[in-house]
């Protein structure tokens, strides 16, 4: 960058130009957080005298427990199944280079587009031994009717499938991409050395793609945390009553649209924040995944290229 | 980070030949590992595609892989098109529009955010940045609830714009777009465009937005793709049944029809699977389209910023 002029006066256009996502941001990143936190003390009629309290209640509210039995088992199916599954699948991908891999990976990408609503009705499919495409296995298995499967205490393992199903293919193909950096004189270097493939993938690979696994684990875990969509669609519209109230996010919109109680609703939603805002800012600090661009100071940067183009010289 | 090779001894493997065929065996086996994941992976869109080919009855006893007839996507249509007087082409439109807005909204404030910070010198770049990426890792679902109490507050709940405006809050298109510009275009371009008298704004319009066409695609990807089969969000925003979109006009067809829930008793709606399967088609097909042709750009967006090329 070029140092002298300045264009103080100009910066007003940049600034302008910066709003509408400021706006954006604002309104609709941080006002609704300043919103639930001034909405946690209000007057309920679970907290009829208003007050920080609200915490307690929710904490020791009968349907916590549960939720969080549910949730809590459901990751710990769902994490590190995603994290494993998709570490070995994408060093699986990268041990050569061979055209055909390329239709592969689109078949890959295939699971991502179906979320929500269409992810229900093909798990409905999937599990129904009259209908599902796996109908032989079920059968095999001594599955015959759906009642079999579909049972509240089987819902943390479909749901956890569920999830991995939809997520596991993108990342896979996120985690070849982070692969593809490491660079090739590093992999021929190995290779010359007589590493196997199976060693270059523990011992080279994996240790260059750290940060990207860590990135990828946290948003897995703050994803996972926030499960809604699937158990309330199967609860409301498909097995009625077989995920009532199963997540915490699912507790939460009872508490707001159900008993009109905001502040117990505010005061969850915040508690389950905060897991996600300690990941966030463990990628962002912890990792250098965005070091360069984002954490240091533009001073430490430009101090950095001038001593890179002196050792150059 | 850098591994010293030199200074390591080359091992001298004692058996080669054994040691080949041991990795050629492990190539085959990975690869037939690969190949029958793939396989797993497109089934169930499979199902999906070919089941309004079928009859309701004949899902249960053809082959769940296999074709039925063409007219089979017309009836289904027939009989989508019938439902509550053609109220889903009234959800089509809603997520149509919607989406739209959206994705227009959401790519240009992005962009334009990306561009300034780029681009000029003004403070609190960090503090942007910084709170930009925290907006970008924590999932958009964590503040639904908070959103709702907002918007109920601006009584602008159960109307379209609370969804739009909401998502068109683009941080990590922002990040893309402040990485994508910082890389691309260098700064004595706009230096020296300044002293032929451009003003910021025409540093925009002239220079930045026609160099930038591969990454508004990719903002305009990544918005319809995250948005076009969102449910919480629409769902709790706008409950009267004539703003629904797409994913929560299917959840309502899922409770108001026998298709998949059992809780309702025989009726008259001929809403059944293949009509249920066909609205599934309507939302899941549009993304696997723009999955398909931008794969490669969409997952080197998600990286960007971390890997250097």
């Amino acid at each position: 960058m070029s140092q002298g002029r300045r264009h103080k006066p100009k910066n007003l256009l940049m600034i302008l130009m910066l709003t509408p996502y400021l706006l954006l941001l604002f309104f609709f990143g941080i006002l609704p957080l300043i919103m639930a936190i001034f909405n946690v003390p209000s007057k309920s009629p679970s907290n009829p005298n208003g007050g920080w309290h609200v915490f307690n209640i929710v904490l020791h509210d009968f349907r916590l427990l549960p939720a969080a039995e549910h949730v809590l088992g459901f990751m710990a199916i769902f994490v590190p199944l995603m994290i494993v599954f998709v570490i070995v699948m994408s060093l699986m991908l990268d041990t050569d280079a061979a055209p055909w891999k390329k239709w592969i990976r689109l078949a890959y990408i295939v699971p991502a587009c179906v979320s929500g609503s269409v992810a229900v009705l093909l798990w409905y499919v999937l599990l129904e031994p009259t209908l599902s495409p796996f109908k032989a296995v079920m059968h095999w298995m001594g599955i015959k009717q759906a009642s079999q499967i579909w049972q509240t205490s089987n819902l943390t393992f479909i749901l956890a499938f569920m999830a991995f199903f939809a997520l596991a293919g993108q990342w896979i193909l996120i985690q070849f991409g982070s692969l593809q950096s490491i660079s090739t004189e590093i992999l021929e270097a190995a290779r010359v050395d007589g590493c196997t493939p199976f060693q270059l993938a523990l011992r080279i690979k994996l240790p260059l793609i750290r940060k990207y696994v860590i990135y990828m684990g946290v948003l897995v875990f703050a994803g996972g945390l926030q499960i809604f969509v699937e158990p309330q669609l199967l609860n409301t519209s498909v097995y009625a009553g077989i995920a009532n109230q199963w997540s915490f996010d699912q507790l939460s919109y009872s508490l707001a649209f159900q008993n009109g109680n905001f502040g117990e609703a505010s005061a969850l939603s915040l508690m389950l924040l905060v897991p996600s805002l300690i990941g966030a800012l463990l990628v962002i600090y912890k990792t250098d995944m965005f070091e360069d661009v984002a954490v240091k100071s533009p001073k430490k940067l430009e101090k950095e290229a001038r001593k890179r183009e002196a050792a150059k010289a | 980070m850098s591994i010293d090779f030199e200074k390591q001894e080359v091992i001298p493997s004692l058996q080669p030949k054994k040691r080949k065929r041991k990795i050629r065996f492990g190539h085959y086996a990975v690869n037939t590992w690969l190949i029958f994941w793939a396989g797993i992976s497109i089934i169930p869109m499979l199902w999906l595609i070919l089941a309004p080919s079928k009859t309701n009855r004949n899902l249960s006893y053809q082959n769940p892989l296999g074709f039925g007839n063409f007219t089979g996507y017309w009836h289904a249509w027939k009989n989508l098109q019938d439902f509550n007087s053609g109220v889903l082409a009234r959800w089509a439109f809603n997520s149509l529009t919607y989406n739209v807005a959206i994705v227009l909204i959401a790519s240009l404030t992005a962009s334009l955010a990306g561009f300034v910070i780029s681009a000029s010198r003004i403070r609190f770049k960090k503090a942007f940045l910084i709170s930009t990426l925290i907006m970008m890792l924590v999932p958009p679902v964590a503040l639904v609830i908070p959103l709702f109490i907002e918007m109920n507050k601006a009584n602008l709940v159960d109307n379209p714009w609370s969804v739009i405006l909401i998502s068109s809050l683009y941080p990590f298109g922002a990040f893309l777009s402040y990485i994508y510009y910082s890389n691309t275009i260098p700064p004595e371009i706009y230096e020296s465009a300044r002293l032929d008298g451009c003003s910021d704004i025409r540093l925009y319009t002239k220079i930045a937005f026609p160099l930038s066409y591969p990454l508004l695609a990719l903002l305009a990807f990544f918005a319809f793709v995250g948005n076009w089969g969102n449910y919480f969000m629409p769902y709790i925003m706008l409950p009267s049944p004539e703003h629904y979109t797409l994913p929560v006009g299917l959840g309502a067809l899922f409770f108001s029809t026998p298709a998949i829930n059992p809780g309702v008793g025989a009726t008259s709606v001929p809403i059944q699977k293949p009509e249920i399967a066909l609205a599934g088609i309507l939302i899941a097909v549009p993304v696997m389209i723009v999955f398909l042709i931008s794969q490669k750009r969409l997952i080197r967006g998600m990286l960007s910023g971390s890997i250097k090329e």
